[in-house]
């Protein structure tokens, strides 16, 4: 008995030591640091999960970095987040914090509506290049400088499978390795027209959809990266939209108005109740698939272009801005520089939800580790990092994308002519931003 | 406004009591017009709200419109640009055009309907009462959430008018997508929404009409159409008056049905095929940040209702009895 208690007592001692030692090995991606003064800060969000996870880094912040704030978060849903935000802006009530999505971000720093966080960064030592381009090139002004949002989470796109309707079809699982050809042969094995079973879905909205398949042949989807030109039109994106016309045409892909819409949600609907095999969706939708789906599953990386050879994936990183005339710019960014922080980012990297934006591998593995002994691939989503694909899509000509896939998949009208309607409207609005 | 619902002052004009109130005041008798003085001096308060709320806003409205004006940028004044590049603007002649089909077909089909079951509910029925209450019901249904409901009901395959119409070979129209269909469920539920509340205008007209006249029309001889057609349309014709102005105003302002019943594809249809004026003006001012823009196309709303308002009060004398006009003897 005595020798277990002197063992216990020095393995806590060994512990106890070696924590510091281990601390001090590690040093954090993104640092904390105390603000100078406190204050009162408002911040909004469009997410109710993530008003708890944000709410718990907030409390922290306030306790160990800032204490007397106080700040006041407040949702938004998303069907009027960007409407409530435009008119905070017209009466110069911007709220101190906003979370930002990339299509909507090019409008506000076109328009210096956003503060500059980069000087913030510099000051504490940061690097803002460690997000990686992806992650804040969209969040960048026009000339590639300043750094207008900082990355909340990052998303990439990948394809969720049902494996018990592959082992029904008698198909080996689908690896990183696969191409274009493979995918098509997969969708018209899957296909069982008779039971109104789908053998994919892979084109909808922007980020989930064919504009992964465009960037696959080297082409910047729908807009050139610098917003120049309507790249709808090039060879790439003709080939890319073909090759899925062809899946729908042979009846492999249901038509947007089978699937209810355009969104990725509706087909996952389809997913769920066995009527899809396969379909494009970020990594956004694993915690509902591992609530929901009742049969095996699994995700894998896009199937290559046979000709680039290349697999790629949108990348989404919704960050946190906050407005030029920010009244307390200092307390502002220090609570930003928080949130993006190691310490910060570990709510969400717990929480399983969403991936955090902080690129600390900690985090990220802390993220993977969240859902649990699994063996579903979530690394698939980590490795389509790799060779991502920044969003191009701005929120103005976004029902462009929307007007494009009804034309091609639900009304038949022919990919030269689908495309040739979209850069017409796309064109004429980029002519008239530069006005 | 993504959530719907109608803008308060706008509540105070579907106000049939201020509406008639309004509209008596320019009518042509001393009776009416004193009758007037007192409901107006009644309803002054709401008035003033309405002055604050709604007139001061168009004046706003007016001073963006000559401005061009994205919200974050200062304005920029270009005089009457905006309404120049309105004219020329085909999205806006399709909108327009969208509503007048819209307008002929939700109109008629209105006020037939209505008529038709405020005809049937002035009669004395068993659960006459829960009969009046269901049909009234979608008025004070959320717009929003019953066009998503209708939204579902039109879907193609799992949709519950596909399954009706699958013995027509009908299952998978893509009644919300394909640009010649998207008006049909738009006007569909349009109608539905509002045939309780005009429903309920008919009732009160009907049961305004004296029994006499209808116990006199009998002794004539006059059998149930003539009764219809004589006694009650004649009598009526204040009430569908009002409905028809109602219903003209409501027609062009629809939004909700649209917005959400297209939001999951293309907001107001491809090719704008579903777009309706307010879509229009609310797309260009919150997607494509034309606020200045958005505004002139308001004012061409509020003008384009303000005409054809004035034209339906101008042409009533035409068709419009009221009681208390001296009686004429029609051949």
């Amino acid at each position: 008995m005595l020798r277990r208690s002197v063992t216990l007592l020095v393995l806590l001692a060994l512990v106890t030591l070696a924590v510091p030692v281990m601390a001090q090995e590690t040093e954090p991606t993104i640092p904390a640091a105390p603000c100078v003064a406190p204050g009162e800060l408002t911040l909004w969000l469009w997410d109710e999960n993530w008003a708890e996870v944000i709410g718990d880094s907030v409390e922290l912040w306030k306790t160990e970095y800032c204490p007397d704030a106080e700040v006041t978060i407040e949702v938004n849903p998303w069907g009027q987040y960007w409407d409530l935000l435009k008119t905070a802006a017209a009466s110069g009530d911007l709220p101190d914090i906003f979370t930002m999505s990339q299509p909507n971000a090019f409008f506000y720093i076109d328009n210096n509506a956003l503060m500059d966080l980069e000087p913030y960064f510099e000051a504490a030592g940061i690097d803002s290049n460690l997000w990686g381009s992806g992650s804040v090139g969209p969040y960048r002004g026009a000339d590639g400088t300043g750094l207008y949002s900082a990355p909340v989470e990052w998303v990439t796109v990948a394809v969720y499978y049902n494996k018990d309707m592959m082992d029904a079809a008698g198909l080996e699982y689908p690896t990183a390795d696969w191409t274009w050809d493979d995918f098509a042969e997969y969708a018209a094995a899957l296909t069982d027209e008779e039971a109104g079973v789908y053998g994919a879905e892979v084109y909808m909205e922007y980020q989930s959809g064919f504009p992964n398949w465009i960037a696959m042949t080297g082409v910047s989807p729908l807009i050139e990266a610098d917003r120049s030109r309507c790249t709808l039109q090039d060879a790439g994106s003709i080939e890319a939209l073909q090759f899925l016309k062809g899946l729908a045409d042979a009846g492999y892909m249901p038509p947007p108005s089978i699937v209810g819409s355009t969104s990725p949600d509706d087909a996952f609907n389809l997913f769920k109740s066995g009527q899809l095999a396969m379909m494009s969706v970020g990594a956004w939708k694993l915690p509902q698939a591992f609530e929901e789906l009742e049969f095996n599953w699994d995700v894998v990386t896009f199937p290559k272009n046979p000709t680039t050879g290349r697999s790629r994936s949108t990348l989404h990183a919704v960050g946190y801005s906050a407005g030029a005339n920010a009244e307390n710019p200092d307390l502002v960014a220090n609570l930003i520089q928080f949130l993006v922080s190691d310490e910060g980012q570990r709510f969400f990297a717990e929480a399983g939800g969403v991936a955090p934006g902080n690129p600390n591998p900690e985090l990220q593995q802390m993220w993977i580790d969240s859902f649990g002994d699994t063996n579903v691939n979530i690394q698939a989503f980590i490795d389509a990092i790799q060779d991502s694909q920044g969003i191009t899509d701005f929120d103005e000509i976004d029902s462009v994308n929307n007007e494009l896939v009804l034309n091609i998949f639900d009304l038949g009208m022919s990919v030269e002519e689908a495309t040739a309607k979209a850069c017409e409207v796309i064109d004429a609005y980029i002519a008239s931003m530069s006005e | 406004m993504a959530s719907g619902g109608t803008p308060v002052p706008l509540l105070y004009l579907t106000n049939p009591y201020v509406m008639s109130t309004l509209l008596n005041f320019f009518g042509h008798t001393p009776l009416s017009r004193r009758k007037a003085f007192w409901g107006l001096a009644l309803v002054a308060p709401n008035l003033l709200g309405l002055f604050f709320f709604f007139g001061v806003p168009v004046i706003i409205a007016f001073a963006t419109s000559l401005n061009e004006w994205n919200v974050l940028a200062p304005p920029v004044f270009t005089g009457l640009d905006n309404f120049g590049r309105m004219l020329g603007d085909n999205l806006f002649w399709r909108a327009l055009g969208n509503t007048v089909k819209l307008a002929l077909g939700v109109i008629p089909a209105e006020v037939i309907l209505a008529l038709g079951v405020a005809l049937i509910l002035n009669q004395q029925l068993p659960a006459r009462g829960i009969f009046r209450t269901a049909y009234f019901l979608p008025v004070v249904t959320s717009s929003v959430a019953a066009s998503v409901v209708w939204t579902w009901i039109f879907q193609p395959r799992y949709g519950l008018l596909g399954s009706l119409l699958q013995p027509f070979g009908l299952r998978d129209t893509a009644w919300l997508t394909r640009p010649e269909l998207v008006l049909i469920p738009v006007g569909v539920v349009t109608v539905w929404q509002r045939l309780g509340f005009d429903m309920v205008l008919f009732l009160a007209g009907l049961q305004a009409i004296p029994r006499e006249l209808y116990e006199a029309a009998t002794i004539d001889g006059a059998g149930r159409w003539q009764r219809l057609r004589y006694v009650t349309l004649p009598l009526l014709s204040p009430t569908t008056f009002l409905v028809l102005t109602l219903l003209v105003i409501s027609v062009f302002q629809i939004f909700d049905q649209v917005y959400i019943m297209t939001a999951r594809t293309v907001r107001g249809g491809v090719d704008g095929s579903a777009l309706t004026l307010p879509v229009f003006l609310y797309e260009e001012a919150f997607t494509r940040n034309r606020f200045g823009y958005a505004s002139a196309v308001a004012l061409g709303l509020f003008l384009i209702i303000l005409f054809l308002t004035a034209l339906q009060l101008w042409g009533q004398r035409l068709w419009v009895y009221y009681e208390s006009e001296a009686p004429e003897v029609k051949a």
